[in-house]
C-alpha cells in the first residue's frame, strides 16, 4: 500500500528565528496584526507500507533522521492512504 | 602523514585547504565523499562550501555521506578532525561536535574580516599565544553558534572554546565583531577530547601575503606539529 505522509520540522520555541522576524515585519507592513511568526519546513513523501501505522512509524524515523534535535522539533502531521 | 580533505558535492574550499596544508609541508589529498575508508590518513579536514547545496540545513545531508563513518572512526581513534565553515556545520550535524549553527541573526550572507581571539593553546593553536588576536575572514549565512545553556557551560568549563569573535583590533585595524550573533562570541570549538575542531572563519584563506594575510598559517603549522607528535 502507498501512503502520503507530511512531516513538519520547526525551530524549537525560544530559538531566535530571523526568517520569521523578517516575514513578520513584512506582514506588519502590509497591515496585518501578525506576531510571533515562525518559519518551518514541510516535507511531503509517498511511503510504501503495509498499514497506516507502519507508514506513520516510517515517517517518525525519517523525522528523527532529518531534524536536528539541538534546535528543531518535528511532527508527523498527516498520513493518508493513497487511492 | 597524510591529511584527507573531504570533497562533498558543493564543497568549494577544498583546493584552498589542500594548498594551505601543503604550504606548511603536510601531504594532503582530496577524498570524494562516497569513499567509505580513510585508511592511510592521519587526519581529516572537512572544507567550506555548500555541501548538497545546503539543502535541508547547512551540513545536514553531508552527515549521511559514506565517508562520514570513516571520519567518525578517525575521531574516535584520537586523530585530528577539522571542520571549517560548512565542515563545522557538518561536524555538528553529525554530532561529532556539540551545538548547531543557525542562520546569521541579520539574515545576511556575511563575507568580511573578523578579529579572532585565540582563547587557548590546543593541538590546533599551539603556534599561537593564548589571547593573540588574528585577522581571519568569514563567509557564511549560517554561522550563529547555538547550544543550550548546559552545553555552553560545559564548553566554557572544559576550555573547549578555542576561538572567539572579539572587539579587539588587530595590527590591521578594527574588524567586524560577532557578525552572526553567536552565543558567547563562539567562533570555534573542540570536542571534550580535544581532537575534533570546528570553526566558522577560514584560516586557509590567510596563509600567504599574496592573499592579504598570513594569520592562518599558525593553524596549519600547529596541525603539522600535532601530527608529528602522533607519528
Amino acid at each position: 500500500m502507498k501512503y502520503h505522509a507530511t512531516l513538519l520540522i520547526e525551530l524549537k520555541n525560544g530559538i531566535l528565528d530571523p526568517q520569521g522576524r523578517a516575514v513578520e515585519g513584512v506582514l506588519q507592513g502590509l497591515g496585518y496584526r501578525a506576531e510571533s511568526v515562525r518559519v518551518g519546513r514541510v516535507l511531503e513523501m509517498e511511503l510504501e507500507a503495509a498499514s497506516a501505522d507502519e507508514a506513520r512509524s516510517q515517517a517518525e524515523k525519517i523525522g528523527k533522521a532529518l531534524a536536528n534535535p539541538v534546535m528543531e522539533v518535528f511532527a508527523v502531521e498527516a498520513v493518508k492512504e493513497l487511492a | 602523514m597524510k591529511v584527507a580533505v573531504i570533497q562533498f558535492p558543493g564543497s568549494n574550499c577544498d583546493s584552498d585547504a589542500v594548498w594551505a596544508l601543503e604550504r606548511v609541508g603536510l601531504r594532503a589529498e582530496l577524498v570524494w565523499h562516497t569513499q567509505g575508508s580513510l585508511e592511510g590518513f592521519s587526519a581529516a579536514l572537512l572544507p567550506g562550501g555548500f555541501s548538497y547545496g545546503d539543502y535541508l540545513r547547512a551540513g545536514a545531508l553531508a552527515k549521511f555521506s559514506p565517508v562520514m563513518e570513516a571520519v567518525r572512526g578517525l575521531a574516535e581513534r584520537g586523530h585530528p578532525v577539522i571542520g571549517i565553515c560548512n565542515g563545522f556545520q557538518a561536524l555538528t550535524e553529525a554530532q561529532l561536535l556539540p551545538g548547531a549553527l543557525l542562520a546569521n541573526n541579520n539574515l545576511h550572507f556575511t563575507c568580511k574580516d573578523v578579529s579572532l581571539r585565540v582563547e587557548r593553546r590546543t593541538a590546533f593553536t599551539s603556534e599561537y599565544k593564548a589571547g593573540q588576536v588574528l585577522r581571519v575572514p568569514i563567509a557564511h549565512g549560517e554561522g550563529r553558534y547555538y547550544a543550550d545553556d548546559e552545553t555552553l557551560q560545559q564548553l566554557e568549563d572544559g576550555g573547549q572554546i578555542v576561538f572567539r569573535y572579539t572587539q579587539q583590533a588587530t595590527r590591521h585595524g578594527p574588524h567586524a565583531y560577532n557578525p552572526n550573533g553567536s552565543l558567547n562570541d563562539i567562533a570555534g570549538i573542540v570536542n571534550a577530547r580535544g581532537n575534533v575542531l570546528g570553526m566558522m572563519p577560514h584560516p586557509e584563506r590567510v596563509v600567504d601575503e599574496v592573499l592579504g594575510g598570513t594569520d592562518g598559517l599558525g593553524f596549519f603549522m600547529s596541525l603539522k606539529r600535532a601530527l608529528e607528535v602522533v607519528a
